[in-house]
C-alpha cells in the first residue's frame, strides 16, 4: 500500500461496487466493471482488474457474498450479491459520503467566491 | 476489531484452501476475459484484436493473481515461510558453513541448558510444599560471638510457638539415624525427630494413617512412628497391616501410625526412605527437652498471610528480648532472625550456581560471536547477490527480513540440536553432580528448561544475526555490483566489525580461562593439602548401638571395650581404634572451655575448641603425631583422674609462650560436666572440619572417660575394604546379633567425596574454558583465513615484486598477534573483574593471581598465534602467477 491516495480510491471503489450490487442485484465482475464505467460515463477508466481486489475485501467484510452460478449466456461464471450487513454498511458510507461532498462542496464554493 | 477478526479467519482459510482459491480465480479471470473480448468483437475488432484490447483492459494477468494471492493469504506467514524455505535452500547448498554453525550453537544451547536445568531444579523451583513462600528457618544467633545460624531449645521454641502472633504454624525437627531391628538384616534409618505440627505446618496429608496428634508430643505418650512411602514399600513390602503394627527403633517398639505419601520429603534428604517420631520419644534428643539452654532444634514457621517482614521481625526481636530477660544465664546476646527456608536449602550452592551459569552464557556469546563471524563472511560473498535483489525491487526491510529468517532458521536448528544436547548433558551431569547437592533429584528437562532453550536460540539468533543483516541493508549497492561480487570489495566496517568480534571472542575466552584456571590450581592446591592424619589405608565403619538397651555411659564404654579387644585379636586388624567425631568423615562438636585457674573472660568473648573422644590406638591408626608430654594409654579409664590432649594450634592459640603441659580444661559436655581435665599431651594438627579450612584448636579426650553411644570405628589395614567389613560384621554378630555395622567407606573416598563440590565447578568451569577456548580460536582461524584469501592478490603482487616468504608469514602472524592484543587487552581488566566473583571458592590462592594470568595469557596467545598459522602458511605458499590470475 503505497500512501493515502489509494486508500481513498480503494474505500471509494469498495462503495461503488457496493452500489452497484445493490441496484443492480446479483453480478459477475465483468458485470460489476461495465456498469461503474457506464453510469460514470466512461470518465472512471479503470482498469477492470482492479474490481476483483475490491470484491475480495468485501467479502471478507462479509458485506457481499459470492456464488458460481450460470449466465443469461449460460456462461458459468462467480455472480456477486449484497448482504444484510453491506447494505447497511452502504446506507452509513452512502451518507458519510453525501455530507462530506457536501461540507466539501461549501466549502470550495466559499473559496471561489471569496 | 469484529470485522477484523472475520478477515483473518477468512484469509486463513483462503490460505488454508490457497491451491482451490488460485485456481477460481483464474477462472474468474478467464470468463471475465472472454466477455471482454467477446463485447470488443461486437465492436468490429478482429478477435486477435479484441482478446489484445482486453488483456489490456483487464491488467496485469500475474499481478493480478499476485494481489489476489495477497490479499486472501497470509502474506506476512507467506514470506515468512517462503524466507524460510529459501534459507533451508541456502543452508543445504553450504552444508560446511550450516554443520559448522549448528554444530557451534547447539553446543552453546546445550550446554546453557543443562545447566539451566541444575539451576532451575536447585534454585528456582519452588520447594515442594503448598505455599512454599510462607516458609521460613527461624534461628538464633549470638553475632558478636561469630555465632551463626544455630537451633533453639525445645522450652524457648514452645514458648515462642504457643505466643507469637505472627507465625500460623511452626515446628521443630532434627535428623539423625535409628536402628531398626526385627524385620531380617538389622538397618540404620534416617530418623527425622519433629514436633507434632511438622505435617500440619506443610499441610500434608498421609497417604494412609494419620498424622501426630498435639498429644503425641507430650511426655508419656506411647511411642508412635510415621513411616515414609518409600521406607514402607522397601522394608515392609507395602503391607497394609504395617500401620497399627509394631516395630523396632534402637531396641524400643513404636506403633506405626501413618505413612507419608512420596511426595512429601521433609528434610529433603537425597534418599526417600525416612521415617518421622515425635522428639519427645527420641532415645538422644528426648533427654535435652528440659533444658534451657542448648541450641539444636530447627525451627520451620509459616508466616501468617498479609503480615509483613518488619511485623516479623520486630516480633523476633521482641521474643529474644524476653529470654534474655527472664533466662538471661542462657539467652544473654542472643537474637532471633530468619531466612526463607528456600534460601536455607540452597544458599551454599547458590553462587557457585550462578558463576556455572554465567560462564556457559559467556560460551553461548563467543559461539554467537563465531556465528556472526561466519555470517558477515558470507554476507560479503553474498552482496551481489543482495544488490541484485535490491535493484530488482526488494525493499531494504525485506532484505533484512529475509536475512533474519536465516538466521532464525540456523538458531532453531540449533537449538533443536541443543536441546538433544542438553537431554544427554543433563544425564551426564547426573552422574557428576555430587551427591550432597540439594534436591538433586529434581533435575530434569522440563517445559520451563524447554522453554528456556527456545528463547536463548530466539535471542542467540538475533544477536548472531542483526550485524549481518544491518551491513546488508546499509551496504552501498553500486559499488557491490561494481566489484561484481568479488572477494576484495570488503568493506572497512564490515572488516572492522570481524575483528571487533574476533578480539571480543579472545576476551570474553580470557575471562572463562582466567576463572578455570584460578579454580583448577585452588583444587590441586587442596588435594595436595595435608589432612593432618594418614588416610592411607584407612577404613572406617559405624556401630550403632540402641540406645534404650544401652543407655548409661558405663554401658556404651564397655560395649566399645570389649568390642575393641575382639576386633584387635582378628589378623589384620590390630590396628583399630574408635573416634566420634572422625575428621571429615563425621563434621566436628565445637565446645567453649575454660582453663582451670585463669581470670575469667571479658564479656563477649569465648574460648572454644573441636572435641574428639578417642580410644587408645586413636592416633596410631590415624599417624598423627605426638608433639610433646604422652599419649592416652591404658591408664586412662572411667575411673581414673580426667586427662585431655591438645593439638598445636590450640597450644599456640590459649597458652602462648607457655607449656601447656600439666593445665587443666573444664567443659560442660556430658557425661562429666565441668570436671577439670589435665592437658598430658600436645599433638598435630588435623583438618578435621574441611580439607579447605585451616585447622583450628582442637582437645582429644579418652574414649572410656567420654563414651559414645555405639562405635564410630577407624581401621588401618592393608586388607581390601570389603574384608575389614566382613571381619568387623562377623565380630559385632558375636556380641549383638541386632547390631548393624554400616557407612563402611575408606578414608580417601571420604576425603575425595569431601571436595566433590569443589571437583564438580572445576572440571564444568574447565570444561566450559576449553569450548571457549576452541571456539575463540576457531573464530581466529575464520578471520585470518579470510582475511587472507581476501588478499590472495595483493600478497601474490608482492611476492611478485620480491616480498620473501617469510616476510608474508610475518606479515599475517603480525595481524593474528595484533588481534589476539587487543583481545587480551580487553580481557585483562575483564578477567580481573570475574575472577572475584569465583574469590570465595579459592583455596590458597588470591583471586588476582599472577601465575594464572600469566599462564593463560601465554596459553592464549599460544593457541591464537597457532590458529593463525595455518592460514598465514597457506598465504606464505601464494603463487604468484596463480594469484594474480585470481578473479
Amino acid at each position: 500500500m503505497t500512501g493515502d491516495k489509494s486508500k481513498i480510491l480503494q474505500g471509494t471503489l469498495d462503495l461503488m461496487v457496493l452500489k452497484t450490487l445493490e441496484a443492480m442485484g446479483p453480478l459477475h465482475g465483468y458485470g460489476i466493471a461495465r456498469r461503474i464505467e457506464q453510469i460514470s460515463e466512461e470518465a472512471l477508466q479503470i482498469n477492470q482488474g482492479t474490481i476483483y481486489a475490491s470484491l475480495v475485501r468485501l467479502i471478507q467484510k462479509r458485506w457481499i457474498s459470492g456464488t458460481w452460478s450460470t449466465s443469461d449466456n449460460n456462461r458459468k461464471a462467480k455472480f456477486y450479491s449484497i448482504t444484510k450487513a453491506g447494505r447497511k454498511q452502504l446506507h452509513t458510507e452512502a451518507q458519510n459520503w453525501e455530507r462530506i461532498s457536501t461540507v466539501i462542496g461549501r466549502v470550495l464554493r466559499i473559496a471561489e467566491r471569496g | 476489531m469484529l470485522a477484523w477478526i472475520t478477515a483473518l479467519a477468512s484469509r486463513t482459510r483462503a490460505w488454508l484452501s490457497a491451491q482451490r482459491a488460485d485456481q477460481e480465480f483464474e477462472n474468474e479471470l478467464e470468463i471475465h476475459l472472454e466477455m471482454l473480448t467477446e463485447e470488443n468483437i461486437r465492436r468490429g475488432m478482429t478477435p486477435e484484436e479484441a482478446r489484445r484490447a482486453a488483456r489490456i483492459r483487464l491488467g496485469g494477468h500475474t499481478q493480478l493473481k499476485e494481489t489476489n494471492r495477497e490479499l486472501q493469504g497470509l502474506p506476512m506467514l507467506e514470506t515468512f515461510l517462503q524466507d524460510a524455505r529459501y534459507a533451508f535452500r541456502m543452508l543445504r547448498k553450504n552444508p560446511g558453513f550450516t554443520a559448522v554453525a549448528v554444530l557451534t550453537l547447539a553446543l552453546g544451547i546445550g550446554a546453557n541448558t543443562a545447566i539451566f536445568s541444575v539451576v532451575h531444579a536447585v534454585l528456582l523451583k519452588p520447594l515442594p510444599y503448598g505455599n512454599p513462600d510462607q516458609l521460613y528457618n527461624v534461628f538464633q544467633a549470638k553475632p558478636q560471638e561469630g555465632v551463626g545460624g544455630t537451633g533453639w531449645s525445645y522450652a524457648n521454641f514452645t514458648e515462642l510457638r504457643e505466643q507469637n502472633r505472627v507465625f500460623s504454624e511452626m515446628a521443630g525437627s532434627q535428623q539423625h539415624q535409628l536402628t531398626l531391628t526385627g524385620r531380617g538384616e538389622p538397618a540404620v534409618v534416617n530418623t527425622s525427630v519433629v514436633t507434632p505440627e511438622l505435617f500440619s505446618l506443610f499441610g500434608e496429608k498421609p497417604l494412609a494413617g494419620r498424622a501426630f496428634f498435639p498429644e503425641d508430643g507430650k511426655p508419656g505418650a506411647p511411642p508412635v512412628v510415621i513411616l515414609s512411602e518409600n521406607l514402607w514399600r522397601s522394608s515392609f513390602g507395602a503391607d497394609p497391616n504395617t500401620i497399627g503394627s509394631a516395630i523396632n527403633l534402637d531396641k524400643r517398639s513404636f506403633t506405626v501410625v501413618g505413612i507419608m505419601p512420596v511426595a512429601f520429603r521433609f528434610p529433603l534428604l537425597t534418599k526417600s526412605e525416612q521415617l518421622w517420631i515425635p522428639l519427645v520419644q527420641d532415645p538422644l534428643f528426648g533427654g535435652w527437652m528440659e533444658r534451657r539452654g542448648g541450641h539444636w532444634l530447627q525451627v520451620t514457621g509459616r508466616v501468617k498471610p498479609g503480615v509483613s517482614m518488619t511485623q516479623v521481625r520486630a516480633e523476633l526481636d521482641a521474643f529474644a528480648a524476653r529470654f534474655a530477660k527472664e533466662f538471661p544465664a542462657e539467652n544473654d546476646g542472643w537474637t532471633i532472625r530468619m531466612v526463607p527456608l528456600q534460601q536455607m536449602i540452597v544458599g551454599r550452592v547458590r553462587s557457585a550456581l550462578l558463576v556455572l551459569l554465567g560462564a556457559v552464557g559467556l560460551v553461548l556469546l563467543i559461539a554467537c560471536a563465531n556465528i556472526a563471524n561466519l555470517l558477515l563472511t558470507r554476507a560479503t560473498s553474498r552482496a551481489r547477490e543482495i544488490a541484485v535483489r535490491t535493484t530488482l525491487g526488494a525493499g531494504r526491510t525485506r532484505i533484512v527480513r529475509q536475512l533474519l529468517s536465516e538466521t532464525a532458521v540456523l538458531g532453531l536448528l540449533g537449538g533443536v540440536t541443543g536441546i538433544v544436547l542438553a537431554y544427554w548433558g543433563v544425564q551426564a551431569l547426573g552422574s557428576l553432580l555430587p551427591e550432597n547437592l540439594p534436591r538433586v533429584n529434581a533435575i530434569r528437562v522440563d517445559r520451563y528448561v524447554l522453554a528456556f532453550a527456545l528463547l536463548l536460540s530466539a535471542i542467540a539468533s538475533c544477536a548472531f544475526g542483526l550485524a549481518p543483516a544491518w551491513f546488508a541493508a546499509n551496504s552501498n549497492l553500486q559499488s557491490s555490483l561494481r566489484e561484481g561480487g568479488g572477494r576484495s570489495g570488503e568493506s572497512r566496517n564490515r572488516r572492522r566489525a570481524r575483528s571487533f568480534l574476533a578480539a571480543g571472542e579472545i576476551a570474553l575466552a580470557m575471562v572463562l580461562l582466567v576463572a578455570a584456571g584460578l579454580l583448577l590450581r585452588s583444587f590441586s592446591k587442596l588435594m595436595s593439602v595435608s589432612p593432618g592424619f594418614e588416610a592411607q589405608h584407612v577404613v572406617k565403619a559405624d556401630i550403632s548401638l540402641p540406645r534404650f538397651r544401652y543407655s548409661t555411659p558405663q554401658q556404651w564404654a564397655a560395649f566399645s571395650d570389649e568390642f575393641l579387644t575382639r576386633i584387635q585379636a582378628q589378623p589384620g586388624l590390630q590396628d583399630s581404634a574408635v573416634a566420634v567425631p572422625r575428621p571429615i568423615a563425621d563434621g566436628f562438636i565445637n565446645l567453649g572451655f575454660d582453663i582451670v585457674g585463669d581470670p575469667p573472660l571479658s564479656a563477649g568473648t569465648s574460648r572454644t575448641a573441636n572435641y574428639v573422644s578417642v580410644s587408645v590406638n586413636y592416633f596410631h591408626v590415624m599417624g598423627i603425631p605426638l608433639l610433646s608430654g604422652r599419649l592416652i594409654d591404658r591408664r586412662d579409664v572411667f575411673s581414673s583422674s580426667r586427662v585431655t590432649l591438645i593439638s598445636k594450634t590450640m597450644a599456640r592459640l590459649y597458652f602462648p609462650n607457655q607449656d601447656p603441659l600439666g593445665k587443666q580444661l573444664s567443659f560442660a559436655f556430658p557425661p562429666d560436666s565441668g570436671a577439670p581435665r589435665e592437658i598430658v599431651g600436645i599433638v598435630g594438627d588435623v583438618r578435621d572440619v574441611a580439607l579447605g579450612q585451616d585447622p583450628g584448636p582442637m582437645m582429644y579426650v579418652p574414649y572410656a572417660q567420654a563414651p559414645f553411644w555405639g562405635a564410630n570405628m577407624v581401621v588401618k589395614s592393608t586388607l581390601s575394604p570389603p574384608s575389614v567389613a566382613s571381619a568387623i560384621r562377623q565380630e559385632v554378630q558375636k556380641i549383638d546379633k541386632d547390631l548393624p555395622v554400616t557407612d563402611v567407606a575408606t578414608m580417601p573416598e571420604l576425603i575425595d567425596a569431601s571436595v566433590a563440590q569443589a571437583r564438580f565447578r572445576t572440571m564444568l568451569l574447565g570444561l566450559f574454558a576449553a569450548m571457549a577456548m576452541v571456539l575463540a580460536a576457531l573464530g581466529i582461524f575464520g578471520v585470518i583465513s579470510y582475511s587472507v584469501s581476501c588478499r590472495t592478490n595483493e600478497i601474490g603482487i608482492r611476492v611478485a615484486l620480491g616480498a620473501s616468504r617469510s616476510s608474508i608469514l610475518r606479515m599475517i602472524l603480525r595481524e593474528t598477534l595484533a588481534l589476539a592484543l587487543a583481545g587480551m587487552a580487553l580481557g585483562v581488566p575483564c578477567a580481573l573483574a570475574a575472577s572475584r566473583l569465583v574469590g570465595h571458592m579459592l583455596f590458597g590462592v588470591s583471586a588476582s593471581d599472577p601465575a594464572t594470568l600469566a599462564a593463560v595469557t601465554f596459553a592464549l596467545a599460544a593457541v591464537v598465534t597457532l590458529s593463525g598459522y595455518v592460514p598465514a602458511h597457506r598465504a606464505m605458499r601464494v603463487d604468484p602467477m596463480v594469484a594474480l590470475r585470481h578473479e
